[in-house]
């Protein structure tokens, strides 16, 4: 149940939950990306983000030693994509997901192959 | 002791006759019959001012000492006789009139001497106007005149060593002494209490600027008898009734200064009839104008609490007795009512003090129950605060938890079951596939009713990004137009939350009952006070009181000090206005 098109997207996930990052890992994995690393904290997700050079990194905003948005301005100057995620609404969230340099949000519950490609395709 | 005092009044004017008569006699072409009664006359005034002070006020030592002066100042004319033995008693003991005078100057109003200084000066004053004297009559030998005396010779029967050079060099010495150091001290040390003293204070001690004023009219006087024996009649005159005016009003200025504690007893009686009509806030004023201390305050004691209140029931931490403020504390049956915090000056008038805090015990036990009541509804406003702002943390921590619990193992569930999805792919049967698909519908639907009751528990954007992002978030769900006009900032949490939670219930009643096409919410902060108001074009009709979700709003708007008005004509939309301090 692999497509083709999702092939080259290498992802780093970031999350304080592990079972979040496993089941996310699984999915994506199914949906054809590459999983190449895991971060629980931002400290880590920058620090793997440039170890590791993802295309992809997909952000959690409520992260146990900054704000996803922190993050996700550190990494503005990076070669990833960034694409933030919390089991919250885009409308709790305020203007900082615009203002954060992300492509775009989803919310957890419907993560999937299809929507972070439908952010990419109207990043490009 | 009024038989005393008439007895001495009978005294004094008997020997004021004599003292005229003896300066008439004997003075010649050195007086007048009009400057003879005048020093007669200071001497009445010192004693009549004294003998009513010390009528009116008994305690205090000042009447006395005053009298004594009088007496003193009366028996220094005696000095002029020939007889020896009442030339040399008077001599040596007239001169004490002035340390008398200065003694009752110091002391004022209370009584007694406060301050190392002054009492070192008073003690040196007495020793100087009696050694002084003592001295001169053991060497004066009554060959010639002495200074500041009528123009015959004297005999001492004191004399032991006859030398009239020294007798005549002692008496200029003691006229240095005495006219040129000590009163230049006293002058000094009177000043420096005027200048020490508070307002209040000072003006009362008034007289004192005037005993300075007189006496460094005499020195001048008794300084000019050294350099000349007899000074131009010009300046002679201008000193001599200047010096008279100023001993005459000396002492009247200190007994008025000292009764107008007793005189202000009548403002007393104005108290008592102004609290009447007095409200218990006004106490203090009421008090302060009786005092005369605008300065005045006044704590009232809880028993509960063993703490002093002011008039709004605010806690009043006594001041230490610093100087410049005293103390006073009133009990009725050895409980505490009151206390009140006044000008120290007003210790030196107990009398006045006790007077007004007597005439309003009663209405002081009123205004500590008013005080008691209103520090209990100060407690109770803090508390309903605290139960508010424990109610927003009890709301942060459920959405906190929902957010953190199970809206985690739902999202995990959705992904799990998309997973799954993946997997079977193709091969699953169709009837699998369609329940999968299902069941990840009704997942994200519960995911998304489980994050409208954490929002509705307490928005998280609330916390994290104020006031203006929440009310943003909340008009944009809205499934009417709503116009938003909110001013950027942060504000008090409770503050936030609550304008929040007004605007959301409003809109919540717009959607439901209002059958509205538009509405409107602004947020905007006035004077310290930030108003949300709530506004559409529905068809009115809505009451507070109706609705169990504005008036629960309209109390807790309340509890932080503000209000809620609901303006809904029927036809005319609905207008919700909340007014929250939020001055920090």
């Amino acid at each position: 149940m692999c497509d083709d098109s999702y092939m080259a997207w290498t992802v780093l996930v970031v999350d304080d939950h592990p079972a979040f990052r496993a089941s996310a890992r699984r999915l994506l994995e199914l949906d054809g990306f590459e999983v190449v690393g895991e971060a629980g904290d931002g400290a880590t997700a920058i620090r793997l983000t440039r170890a590791l050079r993802p295309q992809l990194v997909l952000l959690d905003i409520g992260l146990p030693d900054r704000s996803g948005f922190e993050v996700a301005e550190r990494l503005s100057g990076a070669p990833a994509h960034v694409v933030l995620i919390s089991s919250r609404a885009r409308a709790d969230l305020g203007k900082r997901v615009r203002e954060s340099g992300a492509i775009g949000f989803i919310s957890k519950e419907q993560l999937s192959g299809e929507a972070i490609l439908a952010l990419l395709d109207r990043a490009a | 002791m009024r038989a005393l005092r008439l007895a001495l009044a009978a005294a004094g004017a008997g020997l004021g006759v004599l003292a005229y008569q003896v300066q008439i006699d004997n003075l010649g072409s050195l007086t007048s019959p009009t400057r003879a009664l005048a020093i007669v006359a200071v001497a009445w005034a010192f004693l009549g001012a004294g003998l009513i002070a010390w009528a009116r006020r008994p305690e205090n030592r000042l009447g006395p000492l005053l009298t004594a002066a009088g007496f003193a100042l009366l028996a220094r004319q005696l000095r002029y006789s020939h007889d020896p033995i009442v030339f040399t008693v008077f001599f040596a003991l007239g001169e004490l009139s002035y340390a008398l005078a200065a003694h009752s100057v110091l002391a004022y109003p209370s009584g007694h001497v406060r301050g190392r200084a002054e009492w070192l000066l008073v003690r040196v004053g007495y020793a100087s106007m009696l050694l002084f004297p003592l001295a001169i009559l053991l060497v004066y030998d009554g060959s010639e005149r002495l200074r500041y005396m009528d123009l015959r010779p004297h005999e001492s029967v004191l004399v032991v060593w006859e030398d009239m050079g020294l007798a005549l060099a002692l008496q200029k010495a003691f006229v240095f002494f005495v006219w040129g150091v000590l009163a230049i001290l006293f002058i000094a040390l009177v000043l420096r209490r005027l200048a020490r003293a508070t307002p209040r204070a000072r003006r009362m001690l008034a007289p004192l600027l005037l005993a300075a004023v007189v006496f460094a009219l005499r020195a001048v006087y008794e300084g000019i008898f050294i350099v000349v024996d007899r000074p131009a009649a010009i300046v002679d005159d201008v000193l001599f009734w200047w010096q008279i005016a100023g001993f005459i009003a000396l002492p009247i200025a200190l007994v008025a200064g000292m009764l107008r504690a007793r005189l202000a007893r009548a403002n007393v009686g104005e108290l008592v009839l102004e609290l009447e009509r007095t409200p218990p806030e006004g106490m203090r004023d009421a008090l302060a104008r009786a005092l005369g201390d605008p300065g005045l305050e006044v704590g009232f004691w809880l028993p509960e609490r063993r703490e002093y209140v002011d008039g709004r029931g605010r806690l009043l931490v006594l001041p230490s007795e610093d100087g410049e403020r005293a103390v006073t504390r009133l009990d009725h049956a050895g409980e505490p009512i009151a206390a009140i915090v006044h000008d120290a000056s007003l210790v030196d008038e107990p009398e006045l003090l006790q007077a007004s805090g007597a005439a309003a015990r009663l209405a002081l036990e009123n205004a500590r129950l008013h005080a008691d009541m209103l520090a209990q509804l100060a407690e109770v406003q803090e508390s309903r605060v605290r139960i508010v702002q424990a109610a927003d943390e009890e709301r942060r921590r459920i959405e906190r938890d929902l957010h953190d619990g199970a809206q985690q193992r739902l999202v995990a569930l959705a992904l799990q079951l998309r997973s799954g999805q993946r997997q079977l792919g193709e091969v699953a049967d169709p009837e699998v596939s369609r329940l999968l698909a299902e069941a990840v519908d009704e997942l994200q639907v519960a995911v998304e009713e489980l994050r409208e009751l954490a929002r509705g528990v307490h928005p998280a954007i609330l916390t994290e990004d104020g006031l203006a992002a929440a009310l943003e978030s909340l008009t944009s769900r809205a499934p009417i137009p709503v116009a938003l006009d909110v001013s950027e900032g942060r504000l008090p949490a409770q503050v936030e939350a609550t304008a929040y939670f007004v605007a959301c219930e409003a809109l919540a009643n717009v959607v439901k009952h209002a059958n509205a096409s538009r509405a409107t919410v602004s947020a905007r902060r006035e004077d310290g006070v930030l108003v949300i108001e709530v506004e559409d074009d529905g068809v009115g009709g809505a009451h507070a009181e109706n609705g169990s979700g504005l008036r629960g709003l309209a109390d807790r708007v309340e509890a932080l000090g503000g209000r809620l008005v609901v303006e809904s004509p029927t036809g005319g939309g609905t207008h919700v206005v909340g007014e929250i301090p939020c001055a920090s």
